[in-house]
């Protein structure tokens, strides 16, 4: 499994965001991406993700195992995305959250199963049914990457993730979040003003 | 804060305001219902009032239409207005109907109707497009189009009014979620766009709904000025019935009338029951499928329809005022022209002087109404916000429901108990007691649209003001109310139009010695010149419409250089 | 006949009391004087733009020549003044009640009167009054049988007449059986307003006192025992003819303007009228083709005289007394029956003028479609009030369920 950018460049009407960026991706690292605030990093996971808002457009290609993205519809990418806020749904618990990236058909003690060993995977056992409203910033953060991997995606895009985190807890939650990737073996693209983040220190500019 | 505790004094003076006369109304008009009216000579409790109403001939037929009209138009605007959201937010289509709103908004119900009419009817102006050529019609068909007896007509209208306004709470509640970074999440995890919005949107979305479909419920189940234009008349809805009643020459019907309005009352609380019976059966039987995993929605080739059928608003809204427009400059038009044969000004010349003190008289009780309003709102949100702020438990949110009741109660119901009230006290056509009950219905719509911009106000902006050793009320004065300045002055336009568009209130407080713009225009809505009624129709429209253009032209002359207050 | 006999009675009683002394009151010179600055609220039906445009004239008028404000408060049903009125009554609101003067006749004027809201007697106070032709127009005296008794003032004739368009129909039905056979003829092509629309009552009025043989019930209090009885022919014809009305019956216009609207869009083809100016005017108004024209009935439609009365409460009654005496003038009652104006019938009686008054009457054009005195044929007196609530009960059991 390998993300794929080949000289992609985002516009706005007749406005250049960035240069084009080309980009390998393999399975399992992540490769970070640079620029001061502005300068498009959000926009350019918005186009491979799929969601770019109306007047943005892109060129160049985007291929995730060689499936061209540019023209799939977002819901099939399979490219799972992590903000910076949480995002995780108020409305449904912990277990709701989780299980609404679990793919259809499954009972719900297949659900539970899951649910259950995710969580404690992650240093969460018991979490199941606790609201969201409830949690801790690193739980939630937890959480929310668990909710976007359950979801098996083929590559996972990370927006700042740890942007709004303390300084203790944004280390640790780089290591687990690195770790995950790892273990999942699929490709990740990381955007972020803050070299730390990158997990070997490097990086690409996008300017 | 110091000033909390002045705050307080704020959801008081706005819950004594409203709930007292409100109740005393509801009492003032149920005694009747039970036979004691001193007025009419009765002071002993009888059921015979009961009686009369339960045995009247046009009540099965008057109580089925009102149902029909009032169950069928509020869920069909909840429904439509919520899948045009989840069907066009986020394409380009809807920055169109965010623009389009505030006009959609500020043509007044009975302008629009009368509109309506004209264009429905099978000598109207759609007829009068195919005629004679496709129809070979030379006179218009004895069809039956608008004022059906099945109130199929006036439950359009409704939908057709009521869809943008819930289309514009759906937009204030969108405000406070994250919608783009949700769909972009649902997406990412293969879900389609309307299951995000069924799944993870309309839940968020609803609570802040549901009061706004349950005012939307309570006024199609009560409303009198659109059911007289377009309703049925074989029998006529049951509030109809109610309003003559209460006008008969014998005063005894006015019991019968009261018993009736009680009866509304009960009926429109049982619908409210319904209404949240439903959503709690609904949310049940959801809770299952929520979680389900499903991605793919049955309902995503009609996903293109939401769009059409704004446009579909959009165009019978613009005809309707395009008809008015054409009446008010016809002089001769005759079935099958589709356009008049000859042109005048004169209507508008010849009307404009006996409109100027209509128009003066709305505009006075609007703005007064509005300004009042205003500032008991923002009292009310302040005090909330601090006692928020402090951690303080704050019951006034959920007490605060109290200002929506006269949204919740048909208006009929209570507004003969206030007029008997304000005889009593010898108040009846005084400004004051028409101030005050615009009030009752511009306070809540104030509220509605301004509350949930209001709290999301990042009040880190006011700390720095206060850091700066500026006093609070400065603070509020200098940085709060301008960053504000666009939801407070759209709300000012809401309860501006809702001011305007206030009939019944208007003429039971008023004692017909107020004549507004809304006034005229119904009691000319009876008459026969549709030139005229055009005339007045139009000018109820542009009332509404130049509060809606200050809404939107103040705040943009204020910030045209600060790109971040444009959205 | 009774009614006869009652009118001589009465109008014998009106004669000695007209030559009584005056009670210890204001002399009219101090009723103008103390009207001056007051202010009147004139409630009446406000649905018809010719009628209020001429109710302005008259306020205007009145606020030049006598100092007084005539604030004209539109309603779409009068009835609702008259149990207002009633509540102040019962509120114990003797004075300074919100309604000086009233447009009224009929029922209106009937529980106005058993309740006791109307002003002691008061019209013979006004110097027109004495211009009245009572004599000729017994329904000044008598409003839909119940006597007057100087409570309130004439204001204007009424005759019940039809409009049709010409250009469409060559020969109008002329009673109520010809006119069902022009509806079966013509289906979906006549209708009447739904009562308690006044002039939906009066259609209904009308088809009754044609229909029944013997109408001397029909002018007292109504025989709740006989009322099947009598106006089972009524039933009978108004059945027959709902399935040949305007869209079959199944919706009726809820007034006349909306019916002589339907008329104007050649929906219908016939619509009804109290003005016999009415279609006249419309065409010089552009709003009915100028083939509309107008008949009435064989043997006669009803008539009536429309008045307006001052309640017992009134803030301001000398002011009300000087309006309705000025609406009782020459010139008022003169351009109020002009067709260009109103075209409403005076009440006055030509006899009782001055040679230059009764000129103001005799240059007034009259329109197209508007018909003679001759034309309008006999006039039908109105039956007493009571018919009206049990027809139009009976009416809502059968056709508004």
């Amino acid at each position: 499994m390998t993300l794929f950018l080949d000289s992609v460049q985002v516009r706005f009407g007749a406005t250049i965001l960035f240069k084009p960026l080309t980009l390998t991706v393999a399975p399992g690292s992540i490769a970070t991406v640079m620029g001061p605030s502005g300068c498009g990093k959000s926009t350019l996971l918005a186009a491979v993700c799929g969601t770019l808002d109306p007047g943005f457009s892109y060129t160049g290609t985007i291929l995730l195992n060689g499936r061209k993205l540019n023209d799939i519809a977002v819901e099939n990418r399979k490219v799972g995305i992590l903000f910076q806020d949480d995002l995780l749904f108020p409305h449904l618990d912990v277990f709701g959250n989780m299980a609404f990236a679990l793919p259809a058909g499954l009972r719900r003690s297949e659900q539970q199963a899951r649910i259950i060993a995710s969580l404690e995977s992650a240093g969460l056992p018991g979490f199941e049914n606790r609201d969201i409203a409830t949690l801790s910033g690193g739980q939630k953060a937890r959480v929310s990457l668990l909710r976007a991997l359950l979801a098996e995606p083929e590559a996972i895009l990370l927006d700042e993730p740890f942007s709004k985190l303390d300084e203790d807890l944004r280390s640790s939650m780089r290591s687990f979040v690195f770790d995950r990737i790892q273990r999942m073996h699929i490709p990740a693209l990381l955007v972020t003003h803050d070299k730390a983040d990158s997990p070997d220190g490097t990086f690409t500019e996008l300017n | 804060m110091s000033g909390s505790s002045r705050l307080n004094l704020f959801p008081l003076v706005t819950q004594t305001a409203f709930l007292l006369p409100i109740l005393v109304g509801l009492i003032f008009t149920a005694a009747p219902a039970l036979g004691y009216l001193s007025v009419a000579g009765h002071r002993g409790f009888s059921l015979d009032p009961l009686r009369t109403l339960f045995a009247h001939p046009s009540l099965p037929g008057a109580l089925r239409s009102t149902i029909l009209s009032g169950a069928g138009a509020a869920s069909a605007s909840l429904a439509l207005a919520l899948w045009i959201a989840a069907t066009v937010h986020g394409t380009r289509a809807w920055r169109v109907i965010e623009f389009s709103l505030a006009p959609l908004l500020s043509l007044p119900h009975a302008a629009f109707a009368i509109g309506f009419v004209f264009l429905i009817s099978p000598s109207g102006w759609l007829m009068r497009a195919v005629s004679p050529s496709l129809s070979g019609f030379t006179y218009p068909p004895d069809w039956i189009t608008a004022g059906d007896p099945w109130a199929i007509s006036l439950t359009l209208t409704m939908i057709l009014k009521e869809t943008p306004f819930l289309l514009l709470m759906v937009f204030s509640g969108l405000n406070r979620l994250d919608v783009k970074r949700t769909v972009w999440i649902g997406r990412s995890l293969g879900y389609h766009r309307l299951r995000i919005w069924t799944r993870l949107l309309i839940p968020q979305l609803y609570p802040m709904l549901r009061l706004p479909l349950l005012a939307v419920l309570a006024y199609s189940l009560s409303v009198v000025d659109l059911a007289y234009i377009i309703g049925p008349s074989l029998p006529p809805t049951l509030s109809v019935l109610i309003d003559r009643w209460f006008n008969d020459p014998d005063i005894a019907y006015r019991m019968v009338g009261a018993a009736g309005a009680v009866l509304l009352f009960v009926l429109t609380l049982l619908f409210i029951a319904l209404a949240l019976l439903a959503e709690q059966l609904i949310k049940k039987a959801a809770a299952g499928r929520l979680l389900n995993g499903r991605r793919k929605s049955p309902f995503e080739p009609l996903a293109g329809t939401g769009s059409w059928y704004m446009m579909l608003v959009l165009l019978i809204n613009t005809t309707s005022l395009l008809v008015l427009m054409i009446w008010s400059i016809a002089r001769v038009w005759r079935f099958p022209d589709f356009l008049p044969s000859l042109l005048v000004i004169s209507t508008w010349t010849d009307n404009w002087g006996r409109m100027i003190e209509p128009l003066g008289v709305s505009v006075a009780a609007a703005l007064a109404s509005c300004a009042i309003s205003c500032v008991l709102v923002v009292g009310c949100l302040e005090n909330e916000l601090t006692l928020e702020y402090a951690k303080q438990p704050s019951i006034d949110r959920r007490s605060l429901w109290i200002v929506f009741m006269p949204l919740l109660i048909p208006q009929i119901s209570f507004l003969f108990g206030i007029q008997v009230l304000l005889v009593f006290l010898h108040l009846d056509g005084t400004w004051l007691a028409l101030i005050w009950i615009h009030m009752v219905f511009v306070l809540p719509y104030v509220f509605l649209t301004l509350a949930s911009a209001y709290r999301s106000y990042d009040r880190r902006y006011s700390q720095v003001g206060l850091t700066l050793s500026w006093s609070p009320l400065k603070t509020f004065a200098r940085i709060k109310l301008p960053i504000l300045i666009k939801p407070i002055l759209f709300s000012l336009a809401v309860g501006f139009s809702v001011s305007i568009a206030q009939y019944l209130p208007t003429l039971y407080v008023g004692n017909g010695r107020f004549a507004t713009i809304t006034t005229e225009t119904v009691s000319l809505a009876a008459g026969s010149d549709r030139r005229i009624i055009a005339v007045y129709a139009l000018s109820q429209v542009i009332l509404p419409l130049l509060g809606y253009a200050a809404a939107i032209a103040i705040p943009f002359m204020m910030h045209r250089n600060r790109q971040m207050m444009r959205n | 006949m009774p009614a006869v006999l009652r009118i001589v009675f009465v109008a014998i009683f009106f004669v000695i009391f007209q030559t009584a002394p005056s009670r210890a009151e204001d002399t009219w010179q101090e009723i103008v004087a103390t009207a001056q600055g007051q202010t009147v609220y004139f409630n009446g039906w406000g649905g018809s733009e010719v009628i209020n445009e001429y109710i302005r004239w008259a306020s205007a008028e009145a606020k030049t020549r006598y100092g007084i404000a005539v604030k004209h408060v539109k309603v779409s049903d009068i009835g609702d003044v008259v149990s207002r009125i009633l509540a102040e009554k019962r509120a114990g609101r003797t004075s300074g009640g919100s309604v000086d003067l009233l447009w009224i006749n009929g029922e209106n004027f009937q529980a106005m009167k058993t309740n006791g809201l109307l002003l002691p007697p008061y019209t013979q106070r006004f110097p027109n009054f004495q211009l009245v032709d009572f004599e000729n127009k017994p329904s000044t005296r008598y409003d839909f049988t119940v006597e007057v008794d100087n409570q309130e003032s004439p204001w204007g004739m009424a005759q019940l007449v039809f409009i049709y368009d010409s250009g469409v129909v060559a020969d109008p039905p002329q009673s109520i059986p010809e006119l069902l056979d022009f509806c079966k003829r013509n289906s979906g092509r006549f209708t009447y307003p739904a009562p308690p629309d006044f002039y939906g009552t009066t259609f209904i009025k009308q088809a009754l006192l044609e229909l029944t043989a013997d109408r001397e019930p029909l002018y007292r209090p109504v025989d709740l025992e006989r009322f099947q009885d009598i106006t089972r022919p009524l039933w009978d014809f108004l059945d027959e003819l709902h399935p040949y009305l305007w869209r079959s019956g199944r919706l009726q216009p809820k007034s006349a303007p909306e019916m002589k609207r339907l008329l104007g869009d050649r929906e219908i083809f016939i619509s009804l009228s109290f003005n016999p100016a009415e279609a006249s005017n419309a065409i010089t108004t552009g709003e009915l083709p100028d083939t509309v024209r107008t008949y009435v009935h064989r043997d006669g439609t009803i008539g009536n005289t429309h008045f307006v009365a001052i309640p017992f409460n009134a803030s301001a009654p000398e002011a009300a007394m000087v309006f309705a005496n000025f609406l009782l003038s020459p010139e008022a009652q003169a351009r109020k029956s002009d067709p260009t104006v109103w075209g409403d019938p005076t009440v006055l009686s030509m006899a009782k003028l001055s040679i230059e008054e009764r000129r103001l009457f005799e240059n007034l054009p009259r329109g197209i479609a508007t018909l003679t005195a001759e034309q309008l044929g006999t006039v039908i007196l109105e039956p007493h009030p009571s018919w009206v609530s049990a027809v139009e009960k009976e009416w809502l059991n059968r056709y508004a369920r």
